[in-house]
């Protein structure tokens, strides 16, 4: 048997300096996720907000835009009075249509039917249209 | 055995407890009465279990009124029962729910025909035995009965790879939700994209087929182009994790080996 | 490295720290010829300060409410940064634990371990296996998916079989006589503090067992021989053992990173192992999806409750066994730890393993 050219001790030494190496960079892996998953996100809280002019939307009309990637209409039922909603009929997800001259949403999917604050009407939709909070700042109105 | 016997009872349980759906019998008197009658009376009895219709919870009365809780008064107009439509009704008729479809038949060619036999909805789909609306609908057989069947075709062979592509899609999706990904906008948007892509058949315009045809495969591109950053974000994450598992499992065997350095010493002890 | 040394030294000025150092972990001697199952207590508790890292973490952003908790997980899921991988660590990370707990057993079992007046040492053991398994039970409600809801109500019905107080059981357990929101309340109020606060008590006690008996050494080699023990109270000395530190801390430390690279390698290449379809379809009391049953490691209670034709039956099995498995060092009680010299029990506990195995593949395809 050959004797060991190396002391154990030796090997031992630069076997801990890899090994310490090693865990340096296994406790950047594990640091990083850590650090990101604690940092705040920018924005987070208040998430996205949507501004458009107020006179985008007349009285009467509604107007549809993207809120956070999903289609969502704001209108103004009455001169003054805004309401914003989400646009995804609650029945099976498409898209609700304004009908001016009947003041209602229409989904043309399977015939649900909307009051303009978003309750079901008529139709299959089982809940109502999701409402967004909207305030009048000047002469913009902010969703979200 | 016991298990699975505690497992529907557990379940009769909450079903007898929670309220019902909607307020009508498993049974309503529209199938009990009907169902004992013969020719085209009982006929939709047999007919509409197993369409989408029913699959859906969408019962007699939901189309043609009336109680389905009450014998004496199950057919009375006081409450709310129309009948059968006649033949040029019934895009009307079934337009109630199915808005958008209706919209776009009436300004077609069928549509305009409809009062001289023109085909209308139930030609096509049936009537009670109604089956989710699939290309096979759009056939030679049935589509040349009043005129040639190229147009047709036409229309079929652009819908055709469209189609394909919405079932790729919805796989691909089905596969993400397996892996944790939130698929619930996703496919509503898919839903609501394949919706307008089907209504559109119905105005069997062969140049409006294919203009809109144009825009969902641009549309579905677009999903698509959503589909494979979810795919690249996952071959990055593995990546990434196989070189955490590499770096671990080389960090265990440098410390086997510190352990044989301090074994050596042991042993020469 | 001077500075740490100066900061040793402020410490142990103050502290004595060094004495403890070198009485407790450099003094520590083991027997030589330990293997690598006496590795499986420290890759155990590195495991359980993962979940509670991660828990921690997930604790953040999750909302223990039925209306909101399906919803929650998903976001951890998907939107918050690296939330996927701390939700997929702690899901996986509880069924690495498992695998390990068994594992510690066994190698327990087969060394008679327990022998040697380990009475104490066993009988925490074999609660804090208990808890571990109560801690996955509780955990498998949180996320609220059609797979939590229901594996959570076919294994709460079990109870229900015990005459006289079976109904009582299963609605002290489900906070009402079917799961819903108040039993969320009450496995969430457990899983995070109640049973993790008993569970750090009784590591402390069952490593205060552990250490202040002393390492058995394994009950294998020629010069073995079992011990005859006085009457008084002894702790087993190893004078020509190794020292604990560093010469063994290294061993925990390899098998440590071959543990935490097997649960890596199921978080990253298998995500979905023990992850099916229901997991990701939020909780619907109205409509059981087909094919639910509990996770792997309590397919062997379930399949036992089904093989019996009653329940109380298969209740009754499996408390038996369960006892029975409790009470071993006080039904074992001779000196001989060698397996060659127990034939009876290593038949026992051959055939023991193998019937949990079949069992557990039974119930998976049954």
């Amino acid at each position: 048997m050959e004797p060991q050219a190396t002391p154990p001790a030796q090997r031992r030494a630069f076997l801990l300096m890899f090994a310490g190496g090693l865990g340096g960079l296994l406790a950047m892996a594990a640091g990083w996720p850590l650090l990101r998953f604690l940092a705040p996100v920018a924005g987070a809280g208040e998430d996205q907000q949507v501004t458009l002019p107020r006179s985008t939307v007349k009285a009467g009309a509604a107007h549809f835009f993207q809120f956070r990637g999903k289609p969502a209409v704001v209108l103004q039922p009455k001169p003054g009075e805004y309401l914003a909603l989400s646009a995804v009929c609650t029945h099976l997800g498409c898209v609700v249509q304004w009908q001016e001259g009947k003041g209602e949403f229409l989904c043309p999917c399977h015939g649900g039917r909307f009051a303009p604050n978003g309750a079901v009407l008529a139709g299959p939709p089982p809940r109502p249209l999701e409402n967004l909070p909207v305030a009048i700042v000047g002469d913009q109105l902010r969703i979200g | 055995m016991t298990g699975r016997i505690l497992i529907l009872v557990v379940a009769a349980g909450l079903l007898a407890v929670a309220p019902a759906r909607s307020e009508v019998p498993a049974e309503t008197v529209c199938i009990q009465c009907h169902g004992g009658q013969p020719g085209q009376l009982g006929a939709p009895v047999k007919d509409w279990p197993g369409s989408v219709h029913q699959r859906n919870g969408i019962s007699c009365h939901d189309c043609h009124g009336g109680d389905p809780t009450d014998f004496a008064n199950a057919m009375s107009p006081e409450r709310g029962f129309i009948g059968a439509p006649a033949y040029e009704q019934v895009p009307e008729f079934c337009g109630r729910c199915h808005v958008g479809v209706l919209a776009d038949y009436q300004e077609s060619a069928h549509g305009r025909k409809v009062a001289a036999g023109g085909a209308q909805c139930v030609i096509c789909h049936g009537s009670h035995a109604v089956q989710e609306a699939s290309l096979d609908l759009i056939n030679e057989r049935d589509c040349s009965r009043c005129h040639e069947y190229g147009r047709a075709a036409e229309i079929k062979t652009a819908l055709t790879e469209t189609d394909a592509r919405f079932a790729t899609v919805s796989s691909q999706f089905e596969r993400l939700k397996r892996l944790g990904v939130n698929t619930e906008s996703l496919n509503g948007k898919l839903f609501d994209l394949r919706n307008r892509f089907h209504r559109v058949f119905h105005s069997v315009e062969v140049e409006k087929v294919r203009a809109e045809t144009g825009g969902v495969q641009a549309e579905l591109a677009e999903i698509q182009v959503q589909v494979d950053q979810f795919d690249r974000q996952f071959a990055q994450r593995r990546l990434w994790g196989g070189a955490a598992v590499g770096l671990l499992l080389l960090l265990g065997v440098v410390l086997v080996q510190v352990r044989h350095t301090y074994a050596e010493e042991e042993r020469g002890e | 490295m001077a500075i740490v040394n100066q900061l040793v030294e402020f410490v142990d000025r103050r502290l004595g720290v060094r004495e403890i150092f070198d009485k407790e972990l450099r003094g520590y001697l083991l027997p030589r010829k330990v293997n690598a199952w006496y590795t499986l207590g420290a890759v155990l508790l590195t495991l359980f300060g993962l979940q509670i890292l991660t828990g921690v973490l997930l604790l953040m952003y999750y909302v223990p409410h039925a209306d909101q908790a399906f919803a929650s997980v998903q976001r951890i899921t998907n939107e918050v940064p690296y939330g996927w991988l701390f939700r997929m660590l702690h899901a996986v990370g509880a069924n690495v634990i498992v695998i390990a707990l068994l594992l510690h057993m066994l190698s327990v079992l087969f060394m008679a371990s327990y022998k040697g007046r380990r009475e104490f040492t066993w009988l925490t053991g074999f609660i804090l296996f208990n808890l571990a398994m109560g801690l996955c039970l509780t955990g498998y409600l949180l996320p609220w998916s059609q797979l939590s809801f229901w594996a959570t109500t076919v294994a709460t019905e079990a109870p229900g079989a015990i005459p006289v107080v079976g109904d009582l059981a299963v609605e002290f357990l489900r906070g009402g006589a079917t799961v819903g929101n108040q039993t969320l309340g009450r496995f969430f109020a457990l899983h995070v503090v109640g049973m993790p606060l008993i569970l750090l008590g009784l590591i402390g006690i069952h490593l205060f067992c552990v250490k202040r008996r002393g390492i058995s050494p394994p009950p294998f080699g020629a010069d073995y021989r079992a011990v005859e023990l006085p009457d008084h109270f002894t702790y087993e000395k190893h004078p020509h053992g190794i020292p604990f530190f560093p010469n063994y801390v290294v061993k925990d430390g390899a098998v440590i990173c071959f543990f935490l690279a097997l649960l890596l390698g199921i978080v990253f290449f298998a995500p979905g192992l023990f992850f099916p379809e229901s997991a990701f379809e939020p909780a619907d009391p109205f409509v059981t999806p087909p094919g639910i049953k509990p996770e792997w490691y309590f397919l062997w209670a379930y399949q036992t409750l089904k093989i019996f034709p009653s329940e109380l039956i298969g209740l009754g099995v499996q408390g038996a066994f369960m006892t029975l498995l409790a009470l071993l060092p006080f039904l074992d009680r001779g000196p001989e730890r060698r397996p060659a010299k127990r034939p009876i029990f290593v038949t026992v506990f051959c055939l023991s393993l193998l019937i949990f195995l079949a069992i557990s593949i039974w119930g998976h395809y049954s």
